[in-house]
């Protein structure tokens, strides 16, 4: 047996060990209670939390909604936009002063773009509200799209329109009959990803959100903040729940470079 | 015999640098001008200038009689073959060859008789399915080569098609240029850095050095100019059978 083949198994039983252990432990913890500490391990079961869930009242389903439709809407715009910026980009004479500029919001960190923006998002009347999240969650996704996008156009994507267009092409029958079949894994790709960023996203919902945007991270962190492990867990599972389905509904895991 | 392929002072400059300074020459119909020239003298700049693709800054360009600068691309009958192959890596070996067809929406017929009968003199019949990743550089080639041919354009325009293949595929890649530009009376210019292969394959043959075309009137011509290099290599192939007796 060859020695990469001789570790393949236990390294694979420690990465799928540290990827499911928290997840377990998360389930576990929405539907028991532990016990005062040192105690980390279930005390008794209680179902209270997806009872809760389940009856419809409260906050967690609408958060849920709430988050799914921000998350999906922030990547559906910004992946394309980013997609189509990316191009210009990449073969700018400036490119390196315009690839500055798309990285500003991760130098920046989300929290910190939230601050320097927020006196404009008051003045719009855009605090507080969804759409106020939705814009600044896109702005801030709109720069991590550029900067995914931009392996994607190199010189060949280039040559192929000219192929195109010497075989009779016009540049709509390149967009659709190339470019968007071989762009198609890259946008699903780039769009998953956005999609993660908004939805885990929670410094900058708060703050343009003004708390009043309850996002399952902002619930989530409420539930920490009132000491309800039991409700914060299974609003972590909520939150835990819906990027696992996206993972295991698609073929191939979205997660891989262009 | 008319020219087909006329060219006129053709100039194009990038910046303040110029890279083809009034260019002029003809190429007649179903024949190959093989164009020789070193990386960088301009010979990728011209093909893209007479396909459409990159402007020229003055110059005439006819096709036919008819003049090319106010058509785009689409509209110059020209297929320009890149020196990286390029196909189309979501569509198999078939799907690629018919691109150009399925742009002119022709008949579903049609194209399936087309297609099959380029796959079949391109030696290709039995990789119809295959995906691009599938195929070697020679297989690669032929697909391109078929693609360009099943739009029947009036010019095609090659450049250095051969040079990423080894050296045996690309003997074979050369010859079955030749047989088919004669069966099929193609019309192309050739572009190359080899000198051998600007010999194979043109019926005529230019020199593009520093920005201006040196047309030959005969191979005799251009083998005896000091500038095509060819004494310069035959010197060097003496000197190595002197060394070795």
């Amino acid at each position: 047996m060859k020695r990469a083949e001789r570790h393949r198994a236990p390294a694979t039983t420690l990465v799928a060990l540290f990827a499911v252990l928290p997840i377990v432990y998360l389930a576990l913890l929405s539907v028991t209670r532990t016990g005062a500490p040192p105690r980390v391990l279930p005390a008794e079961w209680r179902l209270d939390a997806w009872r809760f869930l389940l009856s419809g009242r409260g906050e967690m389903l609408r958060s849920l909604w709430v988050s799914l439709a921000l998350s999906a809407a922030v990547a559906l715009s910004s992946a394309p936009l980013g997609f189509v910026a990316a191009r210009y980009v990449a073969f700018h004479r400036h490119r390196r002063l315009l690839l500055f500029f798309a990285y500003m919001p991760f130098v920046l960190s989300p929290v910190i773009l939230g601050t320097c923006m927020l006196f404009f998002y008051i003045r719009a009347g855009l605090s507080g509200s969804l759409a106020g999240v939705f814009l600044a969650q896109t702005v801030f996704t709109f720069g991590f799209s550029i900067v995914f996008f931009l392996s994607f156009w190199n010189r060949e994507k280039l040559d192929l329109e000219d192929l195109v267009a010497t075989l009779g092409g016009t540049r709509p029958q390149f967009y659709r009959l190339v470019l968007l079949p071989i762009s198609r894994d890259a946008l699903r790709t780039g769009m998953f990803q956005i999609f993660l960023l908004s939805w885990f996203q929670y410094g900058l919902t708060i703050l343009i959100g003004e708390g009043g945007v309850r996002t399952l991270p902002v619930l989530v962190y409420a539930h920490v903040a009132e000491a309800n492990p039991l409700f914060a867990a299974a609003a972590g599972m909520l939150l835990v729940l819906p990027p696992l389905a996206l993972l295991a509904m698609t073929r191939r895991p979205p997660l891989g470079s262009l | 015999m008319t020219a087909f392929l006329e060219v006129e002072e053709l100039s194009k400059s990038f910046g303040s640098e110029p890279v083809l300074d009034r260019l002029s020459f003809f190429v007649r119909p179903k024949d190959t001008l093989s164009i020789l020239g070193r990386s960088g003298s301009g010979k990728t700049t011209l093909l893209k200038v007479i396909a459409g693709l990159l402007s020229a800054d003055c110059g005439r360009i006819r096709l036919s009689g008819q003049d090319l600068q106010d058509r785009p691309p689409q509209q110059r009958r020209t297929v320009y073959l890149t020196q990286e192959t390029l196909l189309f890596p979501h569509l198999d070996v078939e799907e690629n060859v018919a691109f150009g067809l399925r742009l002119r929406r022709r008949p579903e017929k049609e194209i399936w008789v087309v297609v099959q009968t380029l796959l079949e003199s391109l030696e290709l019949a039995d990789h119809r399915r295959k995906m691009p990743q599938q195929l070697s550089g020679g297989q690669r080639q032929r697909v391109a080569f078929g693609r360009a041919l099943a739009v029947k354009p009036a010019l095609l325009l090659l450049d250095e098609p051969f040079s990423s293949l080894d050296a045996e595929t690309r003997a074979s890649m050369q010859q079955l240029f030749q047989r088919i530009a004669r069966e099929q009376g193609m019309t192309a210019l050739f572009v190359t850095h080899s000198l051998k292969e600007a010999l194979l394959m043109g019926d005529a043959i230019a020199l593009l050095h520093g920005g201006r075309l040196k047309t030959y009137a005969s191979e005799r011509e251009f083998i005896e100019d000091p500038q095509s290099g060819v004494g310069a290599e035959v010197s060097f192939w003496r000197s190595i059978e002197g060394a070795q007796e």
